[in-house]
């Protein structure tokens, strides 16, 4: 309790008051011990079916037992390549064209109410026209992932790049910068930045889109696997699953968010 | 022969939405000489940016001529540096770099580059940032940073658009001091916008009067009080005359605003 407080009632909830290192730890292990104990006590008295809703030792037991005994890992695998590759396809077209779109509007003019049209269009519909063009191989997997996040990566580099200080692009000119040095001197690392944070944030998209593949048209992957649980009825394996996508996800997250940091350490004083 | 920068009958009217034309500046002729310090000063509405953005290249005029060495400009160009009342450092270069980055882009050697950079930093004083990243500097430091890499450029002439509006008052007149010392040791042109009556004054060798809605020009005011440019600020304010010209050019001011 910091003094100027003194003399004040102590109060729980005060408006944009920072909490302390000390309650902001509590608080978030608060609430995973809260979920953690309403999920035991509600398998272990009985409350909820157990072979609906398996305690969290049998999932964690389970996850180990699926990566060591059931070859849980190539599975994984899969699914990470099949984000990977379809990510970087996706970065591929999204952010010379994205830049392009917002350093030129004549580019813009063109591509923009095509971009736009085809955001409104839910990529999972696309996956019974891609099974019939590509079978059931790889490619549509791939093809669901790519459209999933594609339209929305350009998008969002396009108005990044658009959103760079004029004044920055004016100094490049009066120092006698031409339009190839002032697009790939200054834009592109001007907008640099943020074209990481917008692949953070698509990236954790095409995981939605990887679950939804695998879980309607795979063999293979860790969706795949859980719809494979589910036919006999093991929970426990469908929950493991969940757990490992959820796992890597964050992963991939944090991944993110220390690369920004090495990329870009001229940022780091500014907050 | 002719000055280095001619304003010839320049006028430039922007088409607003709705079909409607606003006039911001109608018939502008001044010319600025070589080595000089000209000033645009004005009330807001009296197209003094716009003016400094045509000089620049950055907007064109819908009829006049402007002329750098006789030769109307076509566009920006390396010869007409500018310095914006915004920050406009390359964030991802450190201050050395930021100052080679247009002597780069213009094919000047790397040593030569370097040794310019150097100078031109210890002129405006950061010597001891020159690895920095721009976010680490304060604001007044940043525009320091914006004018020795103009000036390390080697322009005919330096634009300046109200470069230390967004200064605190300290930082702002050692700013302006620091001008008169960079225009002394260079002898580059310099054209700088303000609104800033003081500024003016102190650092103007010619100013350039514009009234507002449209801007039109009202009077070249030439600060002949000055026994030449002086370094100190409060030695300019206590020479006999100041105080005259200063009244003068409020009352100017005040008549714009009551139109």
């Amino acid at each position: 309790m910091s003094t100027a407080s003194k003399g004040r009632k102590a109060r729980l909830l005060q408006v944009r008051v920072p909490v302390s290192g000390r309650q902001a730890l509590i608080s978030a292990l608060g609430v995973w011990i809260a979920f953690f104990g309403v999920w035991i006590l509600a398998s272990g008295l009985g409350w909820v079916n157990p072979i609906l809703v398996p305690p969290p030792g049998k999932v964690f037991a389970t996850i180990v037992r699926l990566f060591a005994e059931q070859g849980f890992g190539a599975d994984v695998l899969i699914s990470i390549g099949r984000v990977l590759i379809a990510f970087a396809l996706a970065s591929l077209v999204a952010v010379p064209l994205g830049v392009a779109m917002g350093a030129f509007p004549a580019i813009n003019a063109v591509f923009a109410p095509f971009v736009s049209a085809w955001r409104y269009l839910p990529a999972p519909s696309f996956i019974p026209i891609l099974l019939m063009w590509f079978g059931t191989g790889e490619t549509p997997k791939l093809a669901l992932l790519f459209l999933g996040v594609i339209f929305f990566l350009v998008t969002l580099i396009a108005d990044h790049t658009r959103e760079i200080r004029k004044e920055l692009i004016e100094t490049a000119l009066t120092l006698g910068a031409n339009r190839r040095v002032t697009v790939f001197q200054v834009m592109l690392p001007a907008v640099l930045p943020n074209i990481l944070v917008a692949m953070r944030q698509m990236l954790a998209v095409v995981w939605t889109y990887l679950v939804i593949a695998e879980i309607v048209a795979s063999t293979t992957g860790i969706g795949a696997m859980m719809m494979r649980a589910r036919r006999f009825l093991k929970t426990d394996e469908i929950l493991a699953g969940i757990i490992v996508i959820g796992a890597l996800g964050m992963a991939c997250d944090m991944a993110f968010a220390l690369l920004h940091r090495r990329l870009f350490p001229y940022l780091e004083d500014k907050r | 022969m002719s000055a280095l920068l001619q304003i010839q009958n320049v006028s430039k009217t922007f088409d607003l939405p709705g079909g409607q034309a606003l006039t911001a500046v109608d018939d502008v002729t001044f010319a600025v000489e070589k080595g000089s310090i000209c000033v645009l000063l004005g009330p807001s509405g009296s197209g003094k940016s716009t003016i400094l953005r045509m000089i620049a290249g950055l907007e064109t005029q819908s009829s006049g001529a402007v002329l750098l060495n006789d030769t109307p400009i076509d566009g920006p160009g390396r010869e007409r540096g500018m310095v914006f009342q915004a920050y406009s450092s390359f964030d991802w270069m450190s201050v050395g770099k930021n100052v080679e980055f247009g002597m780069k882009i213009n094919g000047v050697p790397a040593a030569e580059r370097r040794a310019r950079a150097e100078r031109f930093i210890g002129l405006v004083g950061l010597s001891k940032f020159i690895d920095a990243y721009p976010s680490r500097l304060s604001g007044g430091m940043r525009q320091r940073v914006a004018i020795a890499r103009t000036l390390a450029n080697a322009p005919d002439v330096l634009l300046m658009d109200e470069p230390f509006g967004a200064l605190d008052a300290e930082t702002r007149w050692q700013m302006q001091e620091l001008m008169i010392e960079v225009a002394e040791a260079s002898g580059t042109t310099m054209i700088i916008v303000t609104h800033d009556i003081e500024e003016a004054i102190f650092l103007a060798d010619k100013i350039v009067f514009l009234s507002s809605h449209p801007g039109r020009l009202k009077e070249e005011i030439l600060p002949t009080f000055k026994p030449g440019r002086l370094r100190n600020k409060e030695d300019v304010i206590a020479l006999p005359g100041y105080a005259e010209m200063e009244r003068k050019i409020m009352r100017m001011m005040r008549e714009e605003g009551h139109k």
